[in-house]
C-alpha cells in the first residue's frame, strides 16, 4: 500500500531535489518526494493530509546522546531549567532553595514506605552561586527521618540529608576526601566524586542502576519522539559489558510501538582502562550480525578525557582561565593506537570523546598513525564534543577524513561560565567552531549529550545558529552558521558520521520514511524562534508517532 | 574492616608482574584483586581454578574481579561475601587518579592500607615531562605511600641510586624502594596480617625484622601520636590497637603516612603494636627506648 503525505512544505535535505509538496511511502520506505502529480505514477495510493499544514523534514538524527536521558527522568527532577518528561508532563525548573524544599516535600508525601530513600536528580549549584552551598540542613527541612539523596547535574556531586548520612553510618570521623564539612568540621551533607558518594550507598546505588532498565529505554524513546528525533545514538552503551542491557534493548526496540531507531556505540574500554581490544572487537562483530531495523551497532566509543566545566579536560596552552587544572586523559596514549586498530581493521566507525584540545591532538595524531598502518578512506571516525577545536586541528581533520560532533548546547548551558571562568573570552567565542568546520571542509554534526542537556535537535540547532547565552551574550559571531547548515548537521551529516546516510538523514527515493513533523518552517522563522517551533511528532518507517507534548 | 590497597603506575612500570607475584605469594591471605579487564593483567594460568563471568577464582583462595559493574558495585558485592576477603587490592589503570581511588579506603568497612605506585626506572624521568601524561604520572607519584622504582636492573647501579634520590626529593611523602621484575617483598606492600608466617620467606633477598610491644594498659592518645611521629624510615609498617576508656584506637604506619582512627568497639585489651622493617635497619632496642620515653598511660 502506498501512502502519499501532503505537506505545507517538504524540506528534503537532498540538494538535487531540495523542496517538495508531497512524499510517497511504501512499506516504510520513500518512493519519492515531489508534487502529487509526480508521485501518482507509482500506483494506487492513499492521500494522508494529516500534515497538510505542517512542514516535513528528515527525522532528526542525534549522534551523541545516552539512555541516561531516559533514566534520569524517572527520578524527581530538581534542575534549574524546566524539563519535559516523555509523557508530556513538565518538571518545572527549580529556581530557589525554597522551591527545592517544597518539591522534595511533595515527593516525600507521595512515597508510601517511610524508610525508602528519596533520590532526586539534576540539581546544579552553579545557578545558586550567590547563596551558601546546598547542605544537609536544607534537606533536613524536608524530612528528618527519610534518607534523601540529591544528585547534581554534573554527575560528580550529591547532597544528602542527615538521615541519609546516619542510615549509612557516615560520621565525621571518616576522613574520605570529598566528604563536605563546614567550618567546624561537621559534615555538611555534600559528597564529591564517587568514593564519597558511594558512602551513602542506599542512595547512590539507585542512581547507578536506573539506566539499565526497560523504563529508562521507553522514556528515552518518548523523549526523542517529542523532539522529532527518529534515530538516536546511545553513545557509550554497555551491551557488551552488561548482557542484561542488551536483552532489554532487544525487547524494547522489537516493539512496534517503540518510536526510535537506536544506534548503540558500545564503550571499547572502561574509561581509563585497557581492554583486550581484539576480543572486544570480535564480540562487537558478532553483535553487529544481530542488528535489526531499530537496533544498530555501527561503531565503538572511547572516552579520552573529562569535561571543561569540571576542569578535567586536557587543554593545550594557555590552559584554564580560572580554576585549578585537573586535566586528565582517560586513555593511555601509548596504547591508544593498539586499542583502536582492531576496531578500525574490522570496519568499525570510532567516536572519540575529546573535550580538551590537547586530548584532541592525541586523537588526531593517533588516527594519523593508524591510517598510515591501515589505510581506510571511508572511516568517518569522529571527534565528539570537540569543543575547543582549533583551526589547525580542523585542517588536519579535514585531510585525515575525521568528522566532528560539536556540543553546541554548551553555548547556552555553560557559555557564560566558559567566558567568565573556564577558558576566557577568546576561546569561549570560538567554542564549537561550526563555521570554521564548514570553511575547512570538516563534516560535522551537533549534539545534546542527553541527559547532560535535554534531547532537542531544534534547540541544538538554535544554539549553533544564534550562539546566545542566558546572560544575552553572543559567543563568537564568526562561528554562527545558517539554519540550513544547522539542519544538515542534525540530519544527513549526523547520519554520515554513523555510516547511515544511505538509509536515513534525507528524504529521497529508497531511504527510510523517517520524518520530523514541524508546525513551522525552520528556514522561514526568525532564527531566534527556532527552538520554539512546535513538534507534532515523527513518522518512523512510515508509521506516525504523535508527540505527547503536542496539544 | 578490610585493608584496602591501591596499586598504580604508568604503562610499562611492571604492575602486571607485581600483581601476579602478589597473588602467587599471598601467604594464606584471601586477596580480592579488582582490575579493569582480565586482558590487562594476564593472570598466570597455573594459578587459576575457575572463571565465572567477571570473576576468576584462584586455587589459593584469592579472587580476581573485573570492574564491569563499576567500582562501587564491585566493592559492594565483595562486602557481602562470606567469608569476606582478607585484603582488597585495586589495580589502578595506567592513567588513573590513584588519590581518588584511595578514598574508597576510608569508607566504613575498609581501611586504606597503602597506595603503592610503580615507576619504570628507565623512563620515569622522561615520561614525567610528557605532554599527555606528565601531569598524571606526577599526580600518581605524589599520592603514593610507597614508590617502587622497578626494572632497576636495567640501569647502572649509580644511576639507579641517583633515580631513587631524585624520586625521594620530588615525592618526600613516600618511601622509595628499588626493585627488579616487580620482586618486592610482601611486607613492603601489604599490611601486617595475622596469617603471616616467617616474614623473610617472602623474598629471597630481603630479610625483615619485627618489633612488637604490648602493655596491658590504656595509652594516652597524644603520646601515641608523638611516638608515631618520632618513628623514622627504618619502620616500614606499623600496626596496632590501643584500648581507650570507650572503644579503641587503630593505628597504622605505611611508609611515611601515620593514621590513628577511633573505633567504637574494643578489639583488644591494652596496647599492642607490631612494626616491621628491613632486618639491618630496624633496631628493636631503639624502638623499645623510644616507646619507653614517649608513651604515657592513663591507668
Amino acid at each position: 500500500m502506498i501512502t502519499i503525505y501532503s505537506a505545507a512544505k517538504v524540506i528534503t535535505m537532498n540538494p538535487s531535489n531540495p523542496v517538495a509538496s508531497h512524499v510517497a511511502v511504501r512499506n516504510g520506505e520513500i518512493l519519492g518526494a515531489g508534487s502529487l502529480a509526480e508521485l501518482q505514477g507509482w500506483g494506487d495510493y492513499q492521500l494522508d493530509e494529516t500534515f497538510a499544514d505542517k512542514v516535513i523534514v528528515p527525522g532528526f538524527v542525534e549522534a551523541h546522546a545516552h539512555v541516561m536521558a531516559g533514566g534520569m527522568m524517572l527520578h524527581p527532577y530538581m534542575g534549574y531549567f524546566e524539563r519535559v518528561r516523555g509523557d508530556g508532563t513538565i518538571a518545572p525548573g527549580i529556581k530557589s532553595y525554597a522551591a527545592l524544599i517544597d518539591a522534595l516535600r511533595a515527593e516525600d508525601l507521595k512515597m508510601t514506605d517511610p524508610e525508602a530513600p528519596l533520590v532526586a536528580v539534576g540539581f546544579d549549584p552553579i545557578y545558586f552561586a550567590d547563596q551558601p552551598r546546598l547542605s544537609r540542613h536544607h534537606l533536613d527541612q524536608v524530612s528528618s527521618t527519610r534518607p534523601i539523596f540529591v544528585h547534581h547535574a554534573s554527575g560528580h556531586l550529591s547532597t544528602v540529608n542527615s538521615a541519609m548520612l546516619a542510615s549509612n553510618g557516615v560520621t565525621k570521623a571518616l576522613n574520605v576526601e570529598g566528604l563536605g564539612r563546614d567550618a567546624n568540621g561537621e559534615l555538611d551533607g555534600e559528597l564529591r566524586e564517587p568514593p564519597a558518594m558511594s558512602l551513602c550507598r542506599t542512595g547512590f546505588s539507585i542512581i547507578q542502576r536506573s539506566n539499565n532498565t526497560e523504563a529508562a529505554m521507553l522514556e528515552f524513546g518518548a523523549l526523542a519522539r517529542n523532539a522529532g528525533i527518529t534515530t538516536c545514538t546511545d553513545l557509550g552503551g554497555v551491551s557488551l559489558l552488561v548482557p542484561k542491557s542488551l536483552e532489554l534493548w532487544r525487547k524494547v526496540t522489537e516493539q512496534e510501538s517503540y518510536p526510535l531507531r537506536v544506534v548503540q556505540y558500545n564503550l571499547g574500554a572502561i574509561p581509563g582502562a585497557v581492554s583486550d581490544s581484539d576480543a572486544v572487537a570480535e564480540e562487537l562483530r558478532s553483535l553487529r550480525n544481530t542488528e535489526t531495523e531499530k537496533l544498530r551497532f555501527p561503531g565503538v566509543k572511547f572516552i579520552l578525557d573529562g569535561s571543561i566545566q569540571g576542569f578535567s579536560a586536557l587543554l593545550n596552552a594557555p590552559g584554564y582561565y580560572r580554576g585549578e587544572d585537573h586535566g586528565q586523559l582517560l586513555a593511555v596514549p601509548d596504547q591508544l593506537l593498539s586499542m583502536l586498530k582492531p576496531f578500525h581493521d574490522r570496519g568499525f566507525n570510532i567516536h572519540m570523546h575529546c573535550n580538551g584540545n590537547r586530548t584532541q591532538d592525541l586523537a588526531i595524531e593517533t588516527i594519523d598513525s593508524l591510517l598510515r598502518q591501515s589505510p581506510w578512506f571511508n572511516h568517518r571516525h569522529t571527534i565528539t564534543h570537540a569543543q575547543l577545536t582549533t583551526q589547525a586541528q580542523l585542517r588536519k581533520m579535514a585531510r585525515l577524513g575525521l568528522c566532528a560532533n560539536f556540543f553546541t548546547n554548551h553555548l547556552w548551558y555553560w557559555g557564560d561560565q566558559h567566558y567568565e571562568i573556564t577558558v576566557g573570552p577568546e576561546r569561549a567565542n570560538q567554542l564549537e567552531p561550526c563555521a570554521s568546520a564548514i570553511r575547512e571542509g570538516v563534516s560535522f554534526s551537533i549534539h545534546s549529550d542527553a541527559g547532560v542537556t535535554p534531547l532537542g535537535s531544534l534547540h541544538t540547532m538554535w544554539c549553533a545558529v544564534n550562539r546566545v547565552t542566558p546572560s544575552g551574550r553572543v559567543l563568537g559571531d564568526h562561528e554562527k552558521i545558517a539554519v540550513e547548515d544547522a539542519l544538515k548537521a542534525v540530519t544527513v551529516d549526523a547520519a554520515f558520521q554513523l555510516h547511515l546516510d544511505h538509509e536515513i538523514g534525507s528524504i529521497e527515493a529508497g531511504k527510510k520514511a523517517d520524518f520530523a513533523i514541524l508546525e513551522e518552517d525552520p528556514l522561514a522563522v526568525d532564527p531566534m524562534q527556532l527552538r520554539d517551533i512546535k513538534v507534532w511528532g515523527t513518522v518512523l518507517a512510515g508509521q506516525k508517532f504523535q508527540a505527547s507534548t503536542h496539544p | 574492616m578490610i585493608p584496602f590497597t591501591v596499586i598504580g603506575g604508568y604503562l610499562g612500570a611492571g604492575k602486571t608482574t607485581l600483581l601476579n607475584q602478589l597473588l602467587r605469594s599471598a601467604q594464606g591471605r584471601r586477596i580480592a584483586l579488582l582490575i579493569n579487564d582480565f586482558g590487562e593483567i594476564n593472570i598466570d594460568a597455573l594459578l587459576i581454578d575457575s572463571q565465572v563471568g567477571n570473576r576468576i577464582n584462584l586455587a589459593n583462595g584469592c579472587i580476581c574481579c573485573t570492574l564491569s559493574d563499576g567500582f562501587h558495585g564491585a566493592i559492594e558485592s565483595l562486602l557481602t561475601e562470606e567469608p569476606r576477603p582478607d585484603h582488597i587490592i585495586v589495580e589502578a589503570s595506567g592513567v588513573a587518579d590513584v588519590q581518588n581511588l584511595a578514598q574508597y579506603g576510608h569508607s566504613p568497612d575498609l581501611q586504606l592500607d597503602g597506595v603503592i605506585v610503580l615507576a619504570d626506572s628507565e623512563t620515569v624521568r622522561h615520561k614525567i615531562r610528557d605532554k599527555y601524561v606528565g601531569q598524571t604520572i606526577r599526580r600518581q607519584l605524589a599520592a603514593a605511600d610507597v614508590i617502587i622504582a622497578n626494572k632497576a636492573d636495567l640501569l647502572p647501579e649509580a644511576d639507579s641510586f641517583a633515580l631513587n634520590q631524585w624520586l625521594q626529593q620530588e615525592f618526600p611523602q613516600a618511601v622509595v624502594h628499588s626493585a627488579t621484575q616487580g620482586d618486592v617483598a610482601l611486607p613492603l606492600l601489604l599490611a601486617i596480617h595475622a596469617n603471616d608466617k616467617a616474614l623473610d620467606s617472602a623474598a629471597g633477598h630481603a630479610h625483615f625484622g619485627r618489633w612488637s610491644y604490648s602493655r596491658p594498659r590504656r595509652v594516652c592518645p597524644d603520646s601515641l601520636g608523638r611516638f608515631m611521629a618520632a618513628l623514622d624510615d627504618s619502620v616500614l609498617r606499623l600496626k596496632g590497637v590501643a584500648e581507650q576508656s570507650s572503644g579503641c584506637l587503630l593505628v597504622q604506619v605505611v611508609g611515611r603516612r601515620r593514621e590513628i582512627r577511633a573505633q567504637p568497639k574494643v578489639l583488644a585489651a591494652g596496647l599492642n603494636l607490631v612494626a616491621i622493617g628491613l632486618e639491618h635497619q630496624l633496631n628493636a632496642d631503639v624502638l623499645d627506648r623510644l616507646a619507653h620515653q614517649i608513651l604515657e598511660f592513663t591507668d
